[in-house]
This record gives structure tokens, sequence and C-alpha cells, in this order.
């Protein structure tokens, strides 16, 4: 208690010695601006709806075959040049498509087989459609229905890289899923 | 504009005419050798009076018509300067003495005149220069819009008096996608009056001429198959010849009896098949677990050319048309494709690639012998005959962009027939 006190009257002391420095004119301080007051606006909400919690059943019921496909649910994979057997790296992306689509098991897919432009246009027919093939052969492996699965080629008809280089032949030399029903 | 045509070509033309009324069919060869080309002397057309529009369509006409000659090896009309070293023509009294002088061995005369309907009459008549003598002459009455059409009449007729297969009203089917989509078009063998076929949402494919020439089998895509129709482009009509699997790529035999196609619909791997060219009774030809595709007729209607990888690479395979004898027909390569049958019999045109270029090359089946018929690094394919065997429609893409071109058996006169989107696939019509 002592302290406080020796402290204030120090600090009082100080502060009159500044003040006494100071100019005696007191000035007065503009006044404050008005404020208008304004009337409060009272929101009126509807009181938060709970959502209700959707399954993942729900969520998935309610999407269009569009929205589904736009997510891309199942990766495509890729092909070696002028071949058709399911590459290692491909592999594990199928056990994936495979795990997908036991999970969603009303669903099935089209499974397109694609080329790219350095085949001829009538034997790429051919490959597309092997890839595709050999695509469905490894679901079924893994132990999908074949019933579930159709497909289709189209050659070189549909890159999905125009380049012409090894960077776009590799992207194109593909099978990709397409979910026709669920 | 002028074309040069090496004088000497050598034609080694081979006709097979087919007896009916014998069983076992009989192959009549004629062969001719060293064919010289016949100069044609074909002075302006005359006019009835000098109306501006019969002097348009007597020049249009004629140019027409020349293009055309020149077009078929087997013509040359007479150089343009020639004609200023002799007097005009006058039919009345044809001077075949100053005509032989300028190298004519023929002479076509042309004639406009006037209906009085207002429609036009296109009068042709040929002579033997040699013999003075009047050959053959025809009278065609048309509206002016089908000048071109009734100018590539008069020309078909100038080959038939020699024997020739008259190619100049043939058609050419394609895809582009010129308008956005893969559609299905049509043009003259001299890529005039290119016309769109077909309007869907969907893909066209793989277009092929009937025998006739009145139906076009090709693959459409739906949004789950590559179905194989028939469609006839001059009425409208469509019918479904199979939705199983991928079905395409279809060549109909040179007697109009049947029609070649593939199609993976048994066991997801393309296999050949035949029909009728109504697409009814179909039997598969080919089983085994490699690709065979890209069937192409044999003229005689015995055996059918196609594409296998059976031994590890695609190569050009020969079969009997009941799917037996199968033999291989290129080597020297790991990638041959597109095979198709010259309507002479005695050659087979088909795609090779070597490191990502592809040419067309023509294997001599006689003499074995191979022509490189393209020179350049791009993929020139889907090779196509012309009723004459003389000329091949393909697709390049030497430009940039893929285009159809003609060039001849030899590899000289490349044309090209198309300039707005991409254009592929190709299939020239037999009439």
């Amino acid at each position: 208690m002592k302290k406080l006190i020796v402290l204030s009257v120090s600090f009082l002391l100080v502060f009159s010695f500044f003040a006494s420095c100071r100019k005696k004119v007191e000035e007065t301080p503009p006044p404050p601006p008005q404020v208008k007051e304004q009337p409060k606006v009272e929101k009126v909400e509807k009181p938060p709806a709970k959502e209700p919690e959707l399954s993942e059943e729900e969520i998935f019921e309610q999407k269009t075959l569009e929205e589904i496909n736009a997510e891309q649910p199942m990766e495509m994979i890729y092909f070696d040049f002028d071949k058709y057997f399911i590459r290692e790296d491909a592999k594990s992306i199928l056990r994936n498509n495979a795990q997908w689509l036991k999970k969603w098991d009303s669903i099935k897919i089209l499974i397109e087989g694609h080329c790219d432009e350095r085949g001829t246009e009538e034997y790429n027919l051919a490959l597309g459609e092997k890839r595709a093939k050999s695509t469905r052969d490894y679901l079924i492996s893994l132990g999908i229905s074949p019933d579930r699965m159709s497909i289709i080629s189209y050659g070189k008809s549909q890159p999905l890289d125009p380049g012409h280089n090894e960077i776009a032949w590799q992207k194109n030399r593909r099978a990709e899923f397409t979910i026709i029903e669920k | 504009m002028k074309k040069t045509i090496p004088v000497s070509a050598v034609f080694l033309a081979l006709f097979l005419i087919t007896n009916t009324l014998i069983p076992q069919q009989e192959v009549v060869m004629r062969i001719r050798e060293g064919m010289p080309i016949i100069p044609v002397a074909i002075p302006e057309f005359l006019t009835q009076n000098n109306s501006p529009d019969q002097a348009s369509a007597a020049s249009t006409l004629r140019e027409v018509i020349i293009s055309d000659l020149e077009y078929s090896r087997v013509f040359k009309p007479l150089p343009e300067d020639y004609y200023q070293y002799i007097d005009p023509l006058n039919l009345e009294d044809i001077n075949f003495k100053k005509w032989e002088s300028i190298e004519a061995k023929l002479l076509l005369s042309g004639q406009v005149s006037e209906n009085r309907d207002g429609s036009l009459i296109f009068e042709a008549k040929t002579y033997d220069v040699k013999s003075a003598r009047f050959i053959k002459g025809k009278k065609y009455q048309s509206d002016p819009s089908l000048l071109r059409l009734v100018g590539h009449k008069i020309s078909n007729e100038f080959m038939k008096i020699y024997g020739e297969p008259p190619i100049f009203t043939t058609k050419i089917v394609f895809v582009s996608n010129r308008n956005g989509n893969d559609e299905l078009y049509m043009m003259d063998y001299d890529g005039y009056n290119q016309t769109r076929l077909t309007f869907n949402k969907t893909r066209d494919y793989m277009p092929a001429w009937s025998t006739d020439g009145k139906t076009i089998a090709y693959t459409a895509y739906n949004n789950q198959n590559a179905a194989l129709y028939l469609f006839n482009p001059f009425e409208g009509t469509r019918t479904l010849v199979t939705d199983h699997g991928t079905s395409f790529g279809a060549d109909f035999s040179f007697d109009g009896k049947k029609m070649a196609f593939c199609s993976t619909e048994d066991e997801s791997n393309s296999e050949i098949y035949i029909s009728d060219t109504n697409g009814k009774n179909i039997r598969r030809l080919t089983f085994n677990n490699a690709i065979d595709t890209a069937p192409s007729w044999s003229p005689n209607n015995r055996e059918i050319a196609f594409t296998s990888d059976r031994l590890g690479s695609p190569q050009i395979y020969i079969m009997d048309a009941e799917g037996a004898n199968i033999r291989r027909r290129s080597f020297g390569g790991n990638y041959h494709d597109a095979p198709a049958w010259a309507p002479t019999g005695d050659r087979i045109i088909y795609v090779s690639r070597v490191a990502a270029v592809f040419d067309l090359y023509v294997l001599n089946l006689r003499t074995d012998r191979i022509i490189k018929l393209t020179e350049g690094y791009s993929r020139n394919e889907s090779p196509s005959w012309s009723p004459d065997g003389r000329h091949i429609v393909f697709s390049s893409n030497r430009t940039g962009t893929i285009h159809i071109y003609t060039i001849d058996y030899d590899g000289t006169n490349l044309r090209r027939l198309t300039s707005r989107g991409e254009n592929k696939l190709p299939n020239w019509s037999r009439k």
C-alpha cells in the first residue's frame, strides 16, 4: 500500500510539472460529430434448419449419372505403345476401381478403349477394343461380374490430348470408365 | 492448268470378265502393256447463238471434260496452243487431215443450244481422225446447275469407247468434322459437290460404298455401342446390320452379293464376318485370339485380304472367302494394315508404318514386287481404289491437318480434294 501511495504521489508531481509547462489556454475540443441513431434492424431469419444427416448412400442416390461421371470415381488407366496388356501401375488403379464397384454394386459401367494417333484407323479400332477387353478381364479377375461391364472401342478418334508428342500419345492410350447405370 | 502426263507411261491393265452362264467362273484376262496415251482434240465448243449463258456453259463444260480426260491416264487433251495452227472446227465439213496435222487421234466436238423451256441441250460427238469417221454422239438436256455432271457423263462415254470403266461420275464418301462432329460426306471424284449426308449428334465412322453405289455401310456410335448400318443417302433410309460389340470396316464383294466386315460381338475381339449385302445371314470367318480386321474382297469374289496380328504384329493376309487357306502376304516390316485389293486383281495397296510415319505401298501379287507410293513425314492411310484401278484416294496429315487426296497408281498426280476441317476414311464408289 505504501508503495502505491509513493508511486501515485510521484506520478502526480511529474504530471503537474509537465502540465505547468503547457500553455495555459485551454482549447475546446471540437464537438463530437452527431451520430444519427440508426434504428436497429432485426434480421428475421428462419431458425437454422437442421441439415438432415444424409448417409453416403442417400447422397449417391440423389446424384445423376452425369454428376457421378463428372467426379470420375474410377480413374482411367494407360497402356504401352501398340500393347493392350494391363501395366503394373494400372493394376493398383484397377484394384481401387474394383473396390469402388464392389461398394456400389448396382452400378454398371462402359469401358472405353482408346489409342494414340500412331496406329492406323482400322487396326486401332481393333486395338482399342482389346484394351477395353483386357481391362474388363482384369476387373472380372478381381471379382466384378461381367454383366456389369460393357466395352467399346473408339480407336484414335477421341484423343484426350490433341498434341503430337509422347506425353500426348501416352495420355491417349487409355481405357476410360463411364457409369451408365446405377 | 496443265498437267504433265508421261507419254511413255506403261499400263498394265487386267480386266476380269465373269461369264455368268458357266457355273465355274472363267476369268478372261486382257493385258495391255505400253499402251500409248491417246491425244484428243477438244476444240472450243460451239454455241447456237452467242448468248452469255450458252458461252459460259460451253466453256465450263469443255473445262470439265478436259480435266476429266487429263486425269484418265488414257487420253491426253491437246495443248491449247495447237488449235491456233488450224481453222476452227466446222461440223458441216470437218477437214480431218488438218486435225491429224496437229497430232489429234480423236476429235471431240461439243455444241450448246437452248430448248424452248430455257433448259440447255448439250451435244457431244466423237470422231476418229485417221479414218475420218464419226464414232459416237449423244445429246443431253439439263439444268445449267448440273453442267459438271453432264461433262462427266460425256467423259464417261469417251472412256467407254475404249472399253475403259467410266469413273467420272463416281463418288467418294468420307468422314469430316468440318461442322463440329464426325459426319459422313460425299463428293465427286474430283472434289467438287461436297455434300453432307448425316446429321447426328454422335460420331459416324468408316463408310464404304456398296457395289451398286446406292448404299453406304458405316459405323454409328451410339452411347454404348458402335453399330453397323446400311444407309441409302439418296432415299434417306437406314437399316441396322448389328449392334452387338463394335462393328466396322465393311467391304462389298465385286459381284454385289456379299459384305465382309469386322465385329467384336462374339469375344470382344475383332473378327471378320460376312453377310448378304442386306446385312442378313451373318457368318463368322476368323476364329482366334488375335486381331483380325480390315477385310477387302478380291475382284473375283473368291478371296479376302485382311490384317491380322496373329504372329505378334499387324500383317496382311489373304484367305478364301470361306475363311480357309490363310496365308501371309506382307513381310519386311512390323506394321502393315488397311489392305485394299485393286479392281484389276493383280495388286493390293496397304499402309506400312515405319517409325511414326505411314506410307502407302502397292504389292504386285504376281511378281511380289512392292512400290512405295507416298513419301513424306506424315501419316498416309485408308487407301481406296478408283473403279479402273488407276487412282487411289487416301487421307494424309502432310499439311498438319488430315485431308483427302488422290494419287495415281504410279505415285504421280497427287491432288488434294478437301480444305475445311479434318477429313478422313475416304471410300471410292465402284459405280
